[in-house]
């Protein structure tokens, strides 16, 4: 289902024939798709199928081995560390462990762009805009919190908070809700489709937990083995006649596996008791 | 056999290329950090965790050092009846050599090994990769400031090692081994020349800056997970101590050819 004739302007990123090798194995292989503009869409896939990596390259932490990435019709992939500086401040990452800054409090982290690109005199301004993101997550209050006295949850959640510290008008989410509860999960959810509405930003969002697919994403996009084998709404997803895509969105353990499961041995001949070795 | 050499070779030069890229990266940040005032209190930070915390182990290397020489060298002196000039030799090799060189290394263990450890946990962490997503370049925030540091007071903690070097030998000397305080003195005087001195502190920039190079850059490499950032504190340590000697032996033969070439004008100047 790859689009051969994506061009730049058709998104506000756009991947063309986007390749990535890592010492001769191919994680991403020929992946050629645009992103609309105020649209969440949501990439899913089983662990190791390279979704990090592509998010990665939409930002430029990494580099094609092949292909183009372009943000606004312009290419960044071959551009350098300084120029794409810029380019990142119109981003918001949220990281799969958050990766917040463990020796920095909640409110200098999340300050911690606007402190790195602006010349700020006014602290007041910069209280009130910290107040407010906070807010926008539930976490007005923490300001003098340092990250490691927060759970998994809070920590995403100011994790957000950072990444939309300078109003981005792309948030990419890599994994939100891994490692989380159902209820957090689903907070987490809702403040991804309230971010969205409240800032009018486009998301990216990688994930494996179908329910925060369906519940966020206006586009769903598997990748399977480097490549896209499904590209759609909800509905079209759910009703995916590929096997693999079954499989993935109803947690099905394929035949295959299940037989390199039976080949492992049986009960008694793995199980070694003390006086085995006696 | 002839393809894993080629492997070997092409891995070696592959990182000394990512290692020298990365050390230029880094000097010509730090050289941008200096005139950059706003960055200035987060290389205090990094000058009080490297620095100032650093003095008390110095300073008791510096001591032992200074302690010991004069044990060892006494009974060779003494035989010979040379023990009055005991202090031209503990201090010309505390100052020159043992000073600079053990503070270098109780450094590279100290400083080095945290160095590693944090920007190595930060990298695991993927917090290296959110400050390049924010924009802000990792070598400009993480690593200028700490080489600065590194290599600024490297040279001033040297000077500590030597201060109480020399004092450590005198107490042992004239305490201890009832040497006469004032022909120590006058002997040591006579013997230790500023040059002595001015190469000793020189030497202390070069492993200050070789130290928190490595140390960062093993930081910024390592591998995933305890075990990575395990290895990378080992590396980092080895190859600061290693470069600590090598740098060391260099600067030796330079600073020699120099005192040599310079050696007939001596007077004039």
């Amino acid at each position: 289902m790859a689009r051969k004739s994506v061009q730049p302007q058709d998104g506000i990123l756009v991947t063309r024939h986007l390749t990535k090798q890592y010492n001769g194995g191919v994680v991403l292989d020929n992946i050629s798709l645009a992103i609309e503009e105020g649209k969440t869409t949501v990439i899913i896939g089983p662990s190791g199928c390279g979704k990090t990596v592509f998010m990665k390259h939409l930002i430029a932490l990494e580099r094609p081995t092949a292909g183009k990435v372009f943000f606004q019709g312009k290419r960044i992939d071959d551009l350098d560390e300084q120029r794409l500086a810029e380019i990142r401040t119109k981003y918001g990452f949220c990281f799969q462990m958050s990766a917040l800054f463990d020796s920095l409090t909640v409110y200098e982290n999340i300050t911690f762009p606007a402190r790195q690109h602006y010349r700020i005199t006014d602290d007041k301004a910069l209280d009130k805009m910290v107040k407010q993101k906070l807010a926008l997550v539930g976490m007005d209050g923490f300001q003098n919190y340092y990250p490691a006295s927060l759970s998994g949850g809070q920590k995403k959640r100011i994790a957000l908070a950072r990444a939309i510290a300078l109003n981005p008008e792309i948030i990419l989410y890599d994994e939100p809700t891994t490692g989380l509860d159902p209820i957090t999960s689903d907070v987490i959810n809702e403040l991804v489709n309230k971010l969205k509405e409240e800032m009018n930003a486009t998301s990216v969002v990688v994930t494996h937990d179908m329910k925060s697919a369906y519940k966020v994403g206006d586009r769903i996009i598997m990748l399977h083995n480097g490549r896209i084998i499904a590209d759609g709404d909800a509905d079209y997803i759910r009703n995916h006649p590929h096997d693999v895509v079954q499989q993935f969105i109803h947690g099905r353990v394929g035949e295959a596996e299940l037989a390199a499961l039976r080949l492992g041995g049986t009960r008694f001949e793995t199980q070694f008791t003390p006086k085995d070795f006696r | 056999m002839i393809e894993q050499l080629g492997r070997n070779v092409i891995r070696i030069v592959g990182n000394t290329g990512r290692f020298a890229r990365f050390a230029w990266a880094a000097h010509a940040a730090m050289a941008r950090t200096l005139l950059r005032p706003k960055a200035y209190p987060r290389i205090l930070t990094q000058m009080y965790t490297i620095g100032v915390k650093s003095v008390p182990v110095v300073m008791a290397t510096g001591a032992f050092v200074g302690m010991i020489l004069a044990l060892q060298s006494y009974d060779q002196l003494a035989h010979m009846g040379l023990e009055e000039r005991m202090g031209v030799l503990i201090n010309k090799a505390v100052i020159r050599e043992l000073g600079p060189v053990l503070a270098a290394i109780m450094l590279a263990g100290r400083v080095g090994g945290a160095l590693t450890a944090e920007l190595g946990t930060m990298n695991v962490t993927e917090q290296i990769s959110a400050v390049r997503s924010m924009g802000t370049d990792p070598i400009r925030y993480l690593v200028a400031p700490r080489v600065l540091a590194c290599l600024l007071l490297t040279p001033l903690l040297i000077i500590y090692a030597d201060l109480v070097g020399i004092l450590g030998g005198f107490f042992v000397s004239v305490f201890q081994l009832k040497i006469n305080a004032g022909a120590y003195w006058s002997y040591s005087a006579a013997g230790v020349e500023m040059w002595d001195i001015t190469t000793g502190i020189l030497k202390g920039f070069f492993f200050g800056g070789a130290i928190a190079t490595i140390s960062c850059y093993k930081g910024f490499n390592c591998r995933e997970g305890a075990q990575g950032v395990g290895e990378a504190c080992t590396e980092a340590f080895v190859g600061s101590f290693m470069s600590i000697l090598f740098l060391n032996y260099v600067f030796t033969i330079v600073f020699d050819a120099v005192y040599k070439s310079f050696w007939t004008v001596k007077p004039l100047l």
